[in-house]
């Protein structure tokens, strides 16, 4: 581009006004590190010594007041901008792959209110979720969304993606427990979502910008529940004789009772994994599960589920390997445990009813196995509802292709015939980790003409599509 | 050239988020390459031929050396390993920053880190040190923060000492124990003469107990010297064990006053020497009552250091800020700390409505 370096240096300048000049980067080292993070193309580029995309620039803005002039500066001269929280994200969404403007919120990490009366909390959406959590620790409350990325993603990451916890059954997904929010809008305009989300006024605007990835907005604040820590959570561990009766367990449980926890692993889950990090060595489909609240309450909640399970032939393994996986629950997550480069792998979750769940799971398994030398393939079910459960269903693949062209259409290969076989008998392209830039090209595909609606959405409030441009279909 | 259990442990953490969340730089700047992974990504990459450059070598030195990422892995991956060689690296390529390169000039040319003439080292405590024998049981190790800028922490613990009736001395000539370089070059040969030196002036004094006041120097002492093979010939305790020691041996008493405090727990104190309820009994000597901050013991936040304040005021007056918040939330009328590092930091940006104490000064305030 003609005068190229002059409008660069003009724009940092710009950018610089706004923020300060130490909140400004066009360092390598920063470029690089958020040119990487959780998904596993930029990891394998990196590991091969490739450069990941870069941003042009990197800023670090402190209020929503600044947000909204990088923006207008950005619709000025119509470069994207891509919002990054944690970078813990599995799916690309962060990354900044037209460059561009990379917006780091992690500046914004303020708590403003605790609201004693109602049980909500209330800070900048910059915050590592952890932190917002110890704040409510301290008053001897939990917000109860405890992903396993609690400590790595932000506030805004676990909205921008629809995050779930591990507690989701009982309290929620993010987006159950999301009562308002401020956004700072792709004109620069900063709104206010109404002040609860139950009311008959309209469509409801936090549903709008939660899962919208940072392609309609960005969100700078967020009040959410808060619950009272558990007078008592007692854990318990069944081994099922297949996935079956383990599923039809899980649906009679949650149609009766609701768990806070319960988790039932396919067999090769419960013959790698759980061996691995909870030494369990039997074979058949082992579930954990906890129940909380007030302790009358939990003890009949218990009772209920051990008919349950006991009506499917499962073995009851008590309550030693439940409260061995709670105090484990992240140790899958560390180096040495959870899979990584040289492997390739990707996190397939879909969610359906329960008339099509096992069907999923079949069709799944055999699209990634059948198809694919090489190829493992290992699932369990983490978050129930009344009328169905996700599956969080894994590939892995030890040895993948050396060349990172020849690697990247293989992974794009496994992924489009495990999420299309999930689509097809009724799941959905995703359950919790969001579209990014993974699943960008099929979200066509799962929303037919329904897309319109999403898409209008997106040429109404962000006319130059500068926002997070290639991510969530639009 | 990295080692390979620094190319290990690199990467390990540059694909590994989970402990981002203690780092205490990062959470003030919101910066991502203040995380380890950030830092592990980086050495990983120059690794595999994207080399160095300035910025990473800047990126390198926003580090407090803490360790509050290590403690949280358990799988057990160590950061600093590879941040320590990093910045052997960009010693050895001549990355260092100016800012940083100053400081490193200061301690080869005074052996401390505030550039500050080594004849100079005793001036504000002249009166205590002039009477001290040259042998006795135990020696003080008074350490550079504590004689050149903290003074009155270093006169406090003298005057316990002389109040329990102990036999002690300090070093006239007291040496570097060579943490501030190697905390800036890395762990490497000049480092390992710098601490051979102060180990030889220390095992001159012939004392069964070396009584080290600066939590870094004691870490130091305890952990580096044997692999250094820098052998120190007598018992190495901090402080806050000695003097909780003397207590028990009552060989100190307290007057008791009321107040509501809360307690810093330093970071080498709490993490490297996994030292936690020494201060505490101390404290609880005094009749104060503790209120404890949410973040305490092996999981306490790092409020800076002297160190990384020299070459980056900024980045330790953030961290120093983090942790007043910390403190200021147990609502407590009092913050304490137990190292001279610690409460020359805290006390750069000290709160209005919350008074800042070091252990010692409010013990010998308490003396009966």
């Amino acid at each position: 581009m003609e005068h190229k370096a002059f409008m660069y240096d003009m724009i940092r300048t710009e950018l610089e006004d706004i923020v300060g000049i130490e909140n400004v980067s066009i360092r390598e080292a920063d470029k690089i590190t958020y040119g990487v993070d959780y998904f596993w193309i930029p990891r394998m580029w990196a590991d091969r010594g490739e450069k990941p995309p870069f941003a042009d620039y990197i800023v670090w803005p402190d209020t929503a007041e600044q947000i909204s002039k990088i923006i207008k500066i950005a619709n000025y001269y119509k470069i994207p901008v891509h919002t990054w929280g944690g970078g813990s994200g599995s799916q690309g969404g962060a990354l900044p792959m037209a460059g561009g403007i990379l917006l780091d919120t992690k500046r914004m990490n303020r708590l403003i209110e605790i609201d004693e009366e109602s049980h909500t909390i209330t800070a900048e959406t910059g915050m590592i979720f952890q932190q917002l959590e110890w704040y409510a620790n301290e008053r001897g409350y939990s917000c109860m969304h405890i992903p396993s990325c609690l400590t790595c993603g932000t506030i805004g990451g676990a909205l921008a993606h629809r995050g779930i916890g591990i507690m989701s059954t009982k309290y929620g997904k993010i987006d159950d427990q999301c009562i308002s929010m401020e956004v700072v809008l792709p004109n620069g305009e900063i709104i206010n979502t109404l002040p609860v989300p139950k009311h008959a006024a309209g469509p409801d605007l936090n549903q709008i910008f939660i899962g919208s990835e940072g392609t309609l907005g960005i969100m700078t604040k967020a009040t959410f529940k808060l619950f009272q820590l558990p007078e008592s959570r007692q854990f318990r561990a069944f081994l099922f004789p297949d996935i079956t009766s383990g599923l039809a367990a899980g649906r009679d449980i949650l149609q009766k009772v609701k768990p806070s926890i319960l988790r039932l692993f396919d067999e090769a889950e419960t013959t790698s994994i759980i061996k691995n990090v909870l030494g369990f060595e039997q074979k058949g489909c082992f579930m954990n599960l906890a129940v909380e609240g007030i302790k009358k309450i939990v003890d009949i909640e218990m009772e209920i589920i051990c008919d349950i399970c006991a009506k499917y032939d499962a073995n009851d393994l008590g309550s030693e390997y439940g409260e061995k996986w709670y105090r484990n629950r992240v140790t899958f997550f560390y180096p040495g445990n959870i899979m990584d480069i040289p492997q390739m792998f990707g996190t397939m979750d879909t969610v359906a009813t329960y008339k099509n769940v096992e069907k999923i799971y079949w069709a799944m398994k055999h699209a990634v196995e059948d198809n694919f030398p090489g190829v493992r393939y290992i699932a369990h079910c983490s978050h129930w509802y009344e009328w169905g459960t996700m599956i969080y269903d894994r590939f892995i693949m030890d040895h993948p292709p050396e060349d990172p062209e020849e690697a990247i259409r293989l992974h794009n290969q496994i992924w489009n015939a495990g999420v299309r076989a999930a689509i097809k008998n009724g799941g959905v392209i995703n359950d919790h980790h969001g579209i990014g830039l993974k699943l960008s090209r099929l979200m066509k595909e799962q929303y037919g003409p329904a897309m319109q609606v999403m898409e209008g959405l997106k040429r109404s409030l962000d006319p130059n599509g500068i926002m997070n441009p290639y991510k969530l279909g639009l | 050239m990295f080692s390979e259990i620094a190319k290990k442990h690199a990467d390990a953490c540059r694909y590994c988020w989970m402990c981002r969340h203690l780092c205490p730089i990062g959470l003030k700047t919101g910066k991502e390459v203040n995380t380890p992974r950030a830092k592990g990504l980086l050495v990983a990459m120059n690794e595999r031929g994207f080399g160095m450059d300035e910025s990473m070598a800047e990126v390198m030195y926003e580090c407090l050396l803490c360790d509050s990422c290590t403690n949280d892995c358990v799988t057990g991956f160590e950061p600093p390993i590879f941040i320590r060689e990093a910045r052997t690296e960009a010693v050895v390529n001549d990355l260092v920053p100016s800012y940083v390169q100053k400081v490193i000039d200061r301690i080869v040319e005074t052996g401390n880190m505030f550039g500050l003439p080594a004849e100079e080292k005793w001036a504000a405590l002249k009166d205590e040190v002039a009477t001290l024998p040259d042998k006795a049981e135990v020696l003080l190790y008074v350490g550079n923060t504590a004689a050149y800028k903290t003074p009155e922490v270093a006169k406090a613990v003298i005057s316990l000492f002389k109040h329990a009736g102990v036999s002690f001395t300090v070093l006239k000539n007291e040496l570097s124990s060579g943490i501030e370089l190697g905390d800036l070059i890395g762990f490497v040969e000049d480092v390992r003469i710098m601490a051979k030196a102060c180990a030889a002036a220390i095992n001159e004094v012939g004392a069964k107990t070396v009584v080290v006041l600066d939590t870094y120097d004691a870490t130091c002492f305890k952990h580096e010297y044997p692999i250094w093979g820098c052998e120190i010939k007598a018992d190495v305790a901090t402080t806050t064990t000695f003097i909780a020691e003397l207590i028990r041996d009552g060989r100190l008493a307290f007057k008791k006053k009321e107040a509501v405090v809360t307690y810093h727990d330093g970071a080498r104190l709490a993490r490297n020497l996994d030292e936690h309820e020494p201060a505490r009994e101390l404290i609880a000597e005094t009749g104060a009552t503790l209120k404890e901050m949410f973040l305490n013991r092996r999981l306490a936040k790092c409020c800076g250091n002297e160190l990384v304040s020299q070459y980056r005021p900024d980045l330790t007056l953030l961290t120093a800020e983090g942790r007043w918040t910390d403190a200021k939330r147990t609502g407590a009328k009092m913050l304490i700390t137990a190292c001279p590092q610690a409460y020359n930091v805290l006390k750069k940006t000290v709160s209005t409505d919350m008074e800042l104490k070091d252990l010692f000064v409010l013990l010998n305030d308490c003396i009966k």
